[in-house]
């Protein structure tokens, strides 16, 4: 079963972010990159990525002709997603587990940031059999 | 450049839409003719639809990085209902793009208008984070 793992979070935490010393920064990316080789050998990796700053966000509409009209203007109670996952695992309990992992990842001071997760199943359909 | 389309259309609750089996089937061929354009044009990377929110959870490390999941969610949260990740010549294009899904037909026919929210996928973190 796929999953995918959010990792979202608000401008004000994006800032805090880029607050963290570089050594802060340094040992937080270096246990998600452990996370990412652990997880290719188990071959439960598909994907990870991160997004670019919340600032260059844009929301989109298709209008009358399929225009697109956008808008970046945002509340500053939005959450934006930050980065995910995409994992392949057997059990919806694997899947907690891995967020858990991630969550649990180091940040100011190497103490967790116990960042939530959210944890969501790819819909996925029997191909037809006709 | 790849640029993730996210549609935060669900909210806590929300199942399937009350929509006729013609109404689903027209929105579905619809989104199928699009991914379709897309792959021929060599700018699908993937594109998912994700299972309904009464299944999502969120997770938090607890001690010994045990992860603590919960399942209830403010009304006001917005559920990602499905995502694609193209890659493109230009912010313009992947809106153009955002506009077409967020035409999407829904009852009767008419143009759901759904708000699709557009950010740019970093390939890589900024080697000063490394």
């Amino acid at each position: 079963m796929k999953y995918i793992l959010l990792m979202s979070g608000t401008q004000a935490g994006v800032d805090a972010y880029r607050a963290w010393s570089r050594k802060d920064i340094a040992v937080h990316m270096t246990i998600l990159r452990d996370i990412e080789r652990e997880l290719a050998e188990s071959r439960e990796f598909v994907a990870t990525q991160g997004l670019a700053e919340p600032g260059e966000a844009a929301v989109v509409r298709g209008e009358k002709n399929g225009i697109p009209v956008t808008d970046g203007v945002f509340p500053e109670s939005k959450e934006f997603l930050l980065g995910y996952w995409i994992i392949d695992v057997a059990t919806h309990e694997r899947a907690c587990a891995i967020a858990g992992r991630i969550s649990a990842a180091p940040g100011p001071g190497g103490a967790p940031t116990n960042m939530p997760i959210e944890v969501r199943r790819f819909a996925t359909y029997e191909p037809s059999k006709s | 450049m790849r640029y993730i389309l996210m549609m935060n259309t669900m909210r806590a609750g929300h199942g399937v839409p009350q929509w006729s089996q013609q109404e689903l089937q027209a929105h579905i061929a619809f989104m199928l003719g699009l991914n379709k354009e897309l792959r021929e044009a060599g700018e699908l990377v993937s594109a998912e639809g994700l299972s309904f929110p009464d299944q999502a959870r969120l997770v938090r490390a607890g001690k010994d990085g045990i992860p603590i999941t919960d399942g209830v969610f403010p009304e006001s949260k917005e559920f990602l209902a499905g995502f694609w990740i193209v890659d493109v010549d230009s912010p313009e294009r992947a809106y153009a793009i955002a506009a077409r899904v967020s035409a999407a037909p829904g009852s009767g026919g008419a143009p759901l208008n759904m708000p699709i929210e557009v950010r740019q996928v970093m390939s890589a973190p900024p080697p000063e984070m490394l």
